[in-house]
């Protein structure tokens, strides 16, 4: 079967989110199913066919979402209306919607890491954590011998007291 | 103070330290946030207001807790509630914001409330959280009110205030995310960019005559 002619598709905007926290390793497929059904409560299954999200690439705390050319504010409002995945508290921030996946991977290559810069035990509050830093003097706290607990958003500031 | 979050709770009511929201505030855009229980401080480049907010089920519980308040107790914000509630609120000079108009009853905040908050100069907040973790028709019906309300200040020009409500640095919003839900109810972007002003205005309200030198 031929392609069909690139004057003949749909036209599709791509959309550059971040996600947060970064400590979570997000899986594509667990994300596309927290935006769709952010989507059918927001705009119903009529405005979710006309949509047409998909995720096309989730790596490194960010993500890029396709859709369909004029629909971009309804999903930009749609990941910002994401508040879980899979039962994880996540934040899903939308940056920059582009015609083009290149444009989007340009921009990204150009913004800085978020990888953890190290790791350490903290006490806080009367307690022992294990504190993970993040570039940016951010700290997140993950409390000991607790799984799957949501963790604290301190900065160094905040452990120094 | 021109794209302030009206409304944030920072550790202990939520799970991150008022630095750690007022660095993600910076981050997102914005460049100040009223933290409730915080002191006002500047961090990183980001204005932090403090702020009380008030929850009374009658005149007397409120006037009962603003008399309990310390000093300094911020910007004050109070919990609607229903008509005569709303209306004592307005008229008290400390109350500066109108919080949760969601929650109350369809009649809670009809025309001549929103007459008298624009004389008074108290704002009027938009929980922007409602419509992120509710759903169904709790999201349904706060979206009716927020439609409601927006006509009310197209019409008699009260001030407007827009918070994320987060507990934690994951429930807040940027300014364009803001634009995207508050497009939901017919808040356009032009508007948001006014209520995002509305905090500087509760802070230096207008005076009717004023000095220039």
């Amino acid at each position: 079967m031929r392609p069909r002619p690139p004057t003949m598709r749909g036209k599709r905007r791509y959309i550059l989110a971040r996600l947060d926290p970064p400590s979570v390793a997000f899986n594509g497929r667990d994300l596309y199913y927290a935006i769709a059904e952010s989507l059918t409560s927001l705009y119903g299954d009529s405005g979710m066919a006309f949509i047409q999200p998909s995720v096309v690439s989730c790596a490194e705390g960010y993500a890029i979402i396709r859709c369909t050319r004029s629909s971009e504010g309804r999903v930009v409002a749609g990941l910002a209306a994401v508040h879980q995945v899979q039962e994880v508290s996540v934040a899903v921030r939308s940056i920059r919607t582009s015609g083009t996946m290149r444009s989007l991977r340009r921009h990204l290559a150009g913004m800085r890491s978020r990888a953890p810069c190290g790791e350490h035990d903290a006490y806080f509050q009367g307690r022992s954590w294990t504190a993970v830093q993040y570039p940016g003097a951010k700290v997140d706290l993950f409390e000991k011998g607790f799984k799957n607990q949501q963790p604290l958003f301190l900065t160094e500031e905040d452990l120094e007291e | 103070m021109r794209c302030t979050d009206a409304c944030v709770y920072p550790f202990p009511l939520g799970d991150s330290s008022v630095r750690r929201m007022a660095q993600e505030a910076g981050e997102l855009g914005l460049d100040s946030i009223v933290a409730v229980g915080a002191r006002g401080c500047i961090f990183r480049g980001v204005e932090v207001v403090g702020g009380t907010v008030i929850q009374g089920r009658d005149q007397g519980e409120v006037q009962a807790a603003l008399r309990r308040m310390g000093k300094d107790p911020g910007v004050v914000m109070a919990t609607a509630g229903d008509y005569a509630l709303n209306r004592a609120l307005l008229h008290m000079g400390r109350v500066r914001i109108l919080r949760g108009i969601h929650a109350t009853p369809g009649n809670s905040f009809d025309h001549i409330l929103a007459r008298m908050a624009a004389e008074r100069q108290v704002a009027v907040d938009l929980d922007i959280s409602v419509l992120v973790s509710g759903r169904d028709y709790t999201r349904q019906r706060a979206l009716q009110r927020y439609a409601d309300l927006v006509r009310l200040q197209s019409r008699f020009g009260f001030l407007l205030t827009l918070s994320s409500g987060a507990r934690s640095i994951l429930g807040m919003k940027s300014p364009r995310d803001m634009v995207a839900l508050c497009g939901l109810f017919g808040l356009d972007e032009d508007d948001v960019e006014g209520a995002f002003l509305g905090i500087a205005k509760v802070l230096r309200p207008e005076k009717s005559v004023e000095v220039v030198e």
